[in-house]
């Protein structure tokens, strides 16, 4: 197999997202003596990158959004270590996290799922996470948004005050804040000063876009 | 009447992959109480999950008790759970509202608490209350003001959703207050609780410790974790209903394990997803298909069943919440449910709408209708009737058979659906959504709930205070 | 899934009584046609009544076809009878219809039936034909008319009601001439043909003498006669299947008798009365589960059904009629039957309206996918799955099997409802209704009718022309 035909079959492992056969050809890609960046570039983020297209023209669903999204990080995963020196390029930096007391994490999963396939690095802090990590990470980290997640009526509440201590530790400017969860809507978030509010995960990718640009 | 979604074989076969995934894969807690509670009863640690053995299944289940009595707070609305009556129940914690003036949505308010409740009491086939989520009060005390906002308004048995135990000591001593006492509270509960665990088949620590003092303190509980097909649960139908069935088991377990006997209901809500927007849907065919299965899993279990039901896609109440509303009620009441939950809601059970619960007042009194089935009787069949208008070449109209069968109420009368003449309709050419409004305005301008006793008014006053105090420092 | 709405021990009741009614009452004809078929094979006169011995019943009944085929022009749309699949069919003779374009209701002409064939042909879920009833044609040759204008507009399967037998030749000639020739009709039927005898048990001449002209011809045979509870049937729900039940057996033993074997259909209509007004109702629930009863003595005899359906006695494409339609549809589909009939109707099947149509596809895609049922294998209880995804700590919608079973179609897709976000579908906050009026104008804009020969049409013409000059109509 050429070099030309390895990335063009992990193009399409990817779109298909098998994830053993794009482990498989990555690792042929590099014996065959492909740049790491390569590869990332033209074969994973090429292939993430059409998956997105069919979604958005509605061939895909969100489990092929999914597993397409898999089957890349498999790749990358592999050529992590050899990427020493170099680093990818993001759109930007999202952390996330589901509020304390809460332990619904599909709705954040799958919006921190569409970011990474639209060239985001997104870290995601898991579930029942309360203010104080997320003001740790958000001065480790620096990201450019934060993705505020609450499903339960009882929970929400928590997005308000994790916007308040940014404002009292300072960061409130160095970041934007965007929310989300069924109950949430977009009254809630002006009420509670959040920078952006999407009812679905499509609607988030858009509106993370803006926010990084205005940033 | 008997409607069978699965053959015997089939339903041993979902039995049988329920058990599996209870011995396989088990469940994760995080709750001290509730970890101990199984593995001192047999059920083992298997790395950082609890895995269930046949053994202790088995005789958890031996010990649910197949019906028990739920009250309102006075003697006329005596409910009958494991009867499988289909009572019907209003959607719990909908943080919107349908404006009853503007049609517009908007947040939910104590006074939407208030009002809507009084018409839920004023609706003959709406038979438990649940609160919608009213967001002009302190989150840190929302579900003692709930109770007691309820009680305030409405007379029938009650269903409070608790997502963790902490207000739980204010619920029991409001609901207690009217029940006269801790032990008449437990003779005559005038409450379910649910607890809702999270998919798949994990008991994170508040809903694992709330359901442990709810079955401690004697209530009938509920339990009803919630997945989605195809994200918290399997893509197949089938195959969510196994693992909804497993992750309630293990609820049904604990409690019987804790209290042999404790009353419960098993809260099926299998729910599914766009796959498109990823947008949660309560809707049908799915929802009901699903409510279905589990209820014939409750009939085989012979534990009562309590799944939601009135609710839709919908964004309005329009024919489309209509059919899907009925569609969900219907199939799950032809298997056999208890309660079916949801009424009134719109937008996958994220809305609440006044006139979509005067709609679904009178499809549970359709779906309450046919479950009774049809008596097939000598003198129903009327052999000799028909012989006698044909040889007098009359008609039935004018036979005594007619007046006595219309008398007995052989006909379904609707409590709002029109079946006028077109001419007459026309008049006024209202659709039903619109009649449906005017007679929610008109139930909530009149309608007189059984007050509470001054006594009790004051009661209600110090516990909430309290609450106020201890939750909140004030 | 199986559905018993009556028990096999009250189905045999209603058998019993109904074999009373037949061999006690039986029927009253004035078609002499009739009345020397039925007492040359073993029926007997009694008065002015012929009564049906048990056992020429029985004999007939072993006769019956279980499974018969009706055929569209187009070879795709054949439809299977016998084999319980719920195809909806479009609601005959409504001398009403909603206006498109102003909502308002008024006479049906011959250009709204020709634009109602053509949306019934574009929608999915709807697979026969029936004619609404045009009032700009003349009635001597109107069914004639309406099946010319049929065939022109759809290549489905159609259904007729004939009233009479006086077109009887005419449109055995319109169906040949389309179809290549009377064996080849005979072969590949592109119609069943309805008649509607008068209840309680009269067979008058025109249903009697059309009845034996259909068997002759070789088409298809329903027999739809249309009691009322409490007016020309009993006032019990029971009393008037099994009255209805006798009246309809009497029109399929006859079929036998004239012709062992030959295609028939049981299509049960018990309707009921508003008792105040006098109203005819084709309401919810009676209709659905009188359909749902009559229908399960259908299967017990293994005839192929057709019933009622898709209708309500709400006068507007609103909430009433999406609950309505789905009731009255789903009763009887879960029963097991071949045809639901109704589509599109409002007002008690008065008045026909192109909005409720496409409401009503979507119903019956719900419909014909409920009665799929749910496939329990290995594969779909998915625990390795479960086991998978919470080992990995995953989610479903990451996993294979989630995609596998997305493709393979485990959902619904609702050709019509909204399932989008509350803020999606804001921007235009459609209501149903209005979505499905737009897409009926859509429809009528866009699709195209696969047209006939120029030979066959003119054929038609020549046909239609001939039945005006018989008629004397110049």
């Amino acid at each position: 197999m050429s070099r030309e035909e390895i990335l063009t079959r992990l193009t399409e492992a990817v779109i298909e997202g098998d994830d053993s056969l794009v482990v498989e050809l990555t690792q042929k890609a590099v014996d065959a003596g492909v740049e790491p960046l390569v590869i990332i570039n033209d074969a994973l983020t090429k292939g993430i990158r059409i998956v997105g297209e069919y979604f958005g023209s509605g061939q895909y669903f969100l489990p092929d959004l999914l597993l397409g999204a898999k089957a890349m990080d498999a790749g990358v995963k592999l050529l992590e270590p050899l990427l020493v020196g170099t680093s990818r390029e993001f759109h930007g930096r999202v952390l996330m996290g589901t509020v304390q007391g809460d332990l619904h994490e599909i709705g954040k999963n799958i919006v921190g799922m569409m970011l990474k396939t639209s060239g985001f690095e997104v870290v995601d802090l898991g579930v029942d996470v309360p203010a104080g990590k997320f003001i740790e990470k958000i001065k480790e980290l620096k990201p450019n948004v934060i993705g505020i997640s609450a499903l339960l009526t009882t929970t929400i509440g928590r997005q308000k005050e994790i916007i308040e201590v940014l404002t009292e530790e300072g960061l409130r400017d160095q970041v934007k804040v965007m929310i989300g969860g069924a109950p949430i809507n977009q009254a809630w978030a002006d009420k509670i000063g959040a920078d952006g509010y999407a009812e679905d995960a499509i609607t988030a990718v858009e509106i993370c876009k803006k926010l990084v640009a205005a940033s | 009447m008997k409607f069978e979604l699965f053959s015997q074989e089939e339903l041993l076969q979902i039995h049988q992959a329920s058990v599996e995934i209870l011995k396989r894969v088990g469940i994760h807690t995080t709750s001290e109480r509730f970890k101990s509670l199984l593995l001192d009863h047999g059920c083992e640690e298997h790395g950082d999950r609890i895995v269930f053995t046949e053994d202790v299944i088995e005789k958890a289940l031996k010990t649910v008790p197949p019906s028990f009595k739920l009250y309102g707070r006075n003697d006329s609305h005596v409910l009958e759970i494991g009867w499988k009556k289909a009572y019907c129940q209003t959607c719990v914690g909908t943080p919107s509202m349908m404006d009853l003036d503007t049609g517009e949505k908007r947040d939910a308010t104590v006074k939407d608490l208030e009002e809507y409740t009084r018409l839920a009491d004023a609706l003959d086939y709406v038979n438990i209350i649940s609160p919608i989520f009213p967001r002009d009060v302190p989150q840190e005390i929302i579900l003692t003001i709930e109770t007691a906002t309820l009680l305030r308004n409405t007379s029938k048995p009650l269903s409070i959703c608790v997502e963790s135990a902490r207000e739980l000591p204010y619920i029991l001593e409001l609901l207690r207050l009217v029940a006269g006492g801790e032990e008449a509270l437990r003779e005559k509960p005038i409450a379910t609780i649910p607890v809702s665990p999270l998919s798949p088949l994990e008991y994170g620590f508040d809903p694992a410790e709330a359901l442990l003092d709810v079955v401690e303190a004697g209530l009938p509980l509920g339990v009803e974790p919630c997945p989605m097909m195809g994200s918290t649960g399997p893509m197949t139908l089938i195959g969510t209903v196994a693992q909804h069935n497993a992750e309630i088991l293990a609820g049904v377990i604990a409690a019987q394990l804790l209290k042999p006997g404790a009353p419960l209901t098993m809260s099926s809500r299998a729910t599914f997803m766009d796959m498109r927007s990823g947008v949660g849907l309560w809707a049908m065919p799915e929802m009901g298909l699903a409510g279905a299965a589990m209820n014939q899993l409750g009939r085989f279990y012979n534990i009562p069943v309590a799944p939601g039901g009135y609710c839709g896609a919908s964004k309005t109440a329009d024919a489309q919440s209509g059919y899907e509303h009925l569609y969900n009620a219907l199939m799950e009441s032809l298997v056999g449910s208890d309660i079916i939950g949801s009424a009134g809601s719109l937008d996958n059970a994220l809305t609440s709408c006044y006139a979509m619960l005067v709609m679904d007042n009178e499809i549970s009194s359709v779906v309450q209708r046919t479950i009774k089935g049809v008596e097939v009787n000598e003198e129903k069949l009327a052999v000799d009737v028909v012989a006698e208008v044909i040889e007098s070449h009359g008609n039935f109209l004018a036979h005594k058979h007619t007046r006595k069968y219309l008398r007995a109420g052989e006909l379904w009368v609707p409590p709002l659906g029109d079946r006028q003449t077109f001419e007459k309709w026309a008049f006024t050419g209202e659709k039903v959504e619109e009649k449906a409004r005017r007679t929610a305005k008109e139930l909530i301008a009149t309608h007189q709930v059984l007050p509470l006793s001054p006594e009790v008014e004051a009661e209600f006053d110090k516990v909430i205070a309290r609450a106020r105090q201890i939750e909140m420092g004030e | 899934m199986r559905f018993e709405f009556l028990s096999e021990a009250e189905v045999k009741q209603v058998h019993q009584a109904t074999l009373a009614i037949l061999n006690q009452i039986g029927i009253h004809t004035t078609s002499p046609r009739l009345k020397k078929l039925l007492v040359n094979n073993g029926c007997k006169e009694q008065g002015d009544r012929i009564v049906f011995p048990p056992e020429v019943v029985e004999k007939a009944l072993s006769t019956a076809p279980k499974t018969f085929k009706v055929y569209g022009r187009d070879d795709s749309h054949m439809l299977e009878f016998g084999k319980n699949k719920a195809y909806a069919q479009t609601c005959v003779g409504t001398p009403s219809i909603m206006d498109l374009d102003s909502g308002e209701k008024r006479d049906v002409t011959l250009k709204d039936l020709e634009d109602y064939v053509k949306l019934a042909d574009a929608l999915e879920y709807i697979h026969v034909i029936s004619p609404i009833f045009p009032r700009d044609v003349p009635q001597e040759i109107i069914v004639s008319a309406e099946t010319v204008a049929m065939l022109r507009n759809t290549t489905k399967p159609l259904r007729i009601c004939a009233e009479s037998s006086h077109e009887m030749k005419y449109i055995v000639d319109i169906l040949a001439a389309v179809a290549g020739g009377k064996e080849a009709l005979r072969q590949k039927p592109l119609a069943y043909i309805e008649v509607s005898p008068l209840s309680p048990l009269e067979y008058g001449f025109d249903p009697a003498e059309a009845l034996i002209d259909i068997v002759e011809a070789g088409l298809p045979l329903g027999v739809i006669p249309c009691p009322m509870m409490g007016s020309t049937g009993p006032m019990t729900l029971i009393g008037c299947v099994a009255q209805h039940n006798a009246e309809i057996l009497a029109g399929v033993v006859a079929s036998q008798l004239l012709k062992p074997g030959s295609p028939v259909i049981m299509s049960p209509r018990v309707t009921f009365m508003d008792m105040r007004s006098g109203v005819g109702l084709w309401a919810m629930p009676e209709m659905g589960t009188a359909a749902a009863a009559s229908i399960e003595m259908a299967r017990y005899y293994g005839i192929p059904s057709t019933a009622t359906g898709y209708s309500g006695a709400a006068k507007s494409a609103d909430a009433q009629s999406g609950y309505e339609h789905l009731y009255n549809a789903l009763m009887p589909a879960l029963i097991g039957t071949d045809v639901l009939a109704a589509a599109g109707s409002l007002d008690n099947v008065l008045t026909s309206c192109f909005a409720m149509l496409v409401m009503d596809n979507e119903l019956s895609s719900v419909v014909q996918r409920t009665i799929q049922g749910v496939e329990v294998t290995t594969e779909r209880l998915a625990v390795d799955v479960i086991a998978e995804v919470i080992e990995s700590h995953g989610n479903f919608l990451a996993h294979k099997h989630t995609r596998k079973y997305l493709r393979a179609g485990e959902l619904w897709d609702p050709p019509l409802g909204d399932r989008q976000t509350f803020e999606k579908w804001a921007l235009k906050g459609e209501k149903i209704e209005k979505k499905a009026r737009e897409k009926a104008k859509e429809l009528l804009s866009n699709h195209q009718v696969e047209p006939l020969s120029a030979g066959v049409d003119a054929e038609l013409e020549l046909i239609l022309k001939r039945a005006r000059e018989e008629a004397e109509i110049f």
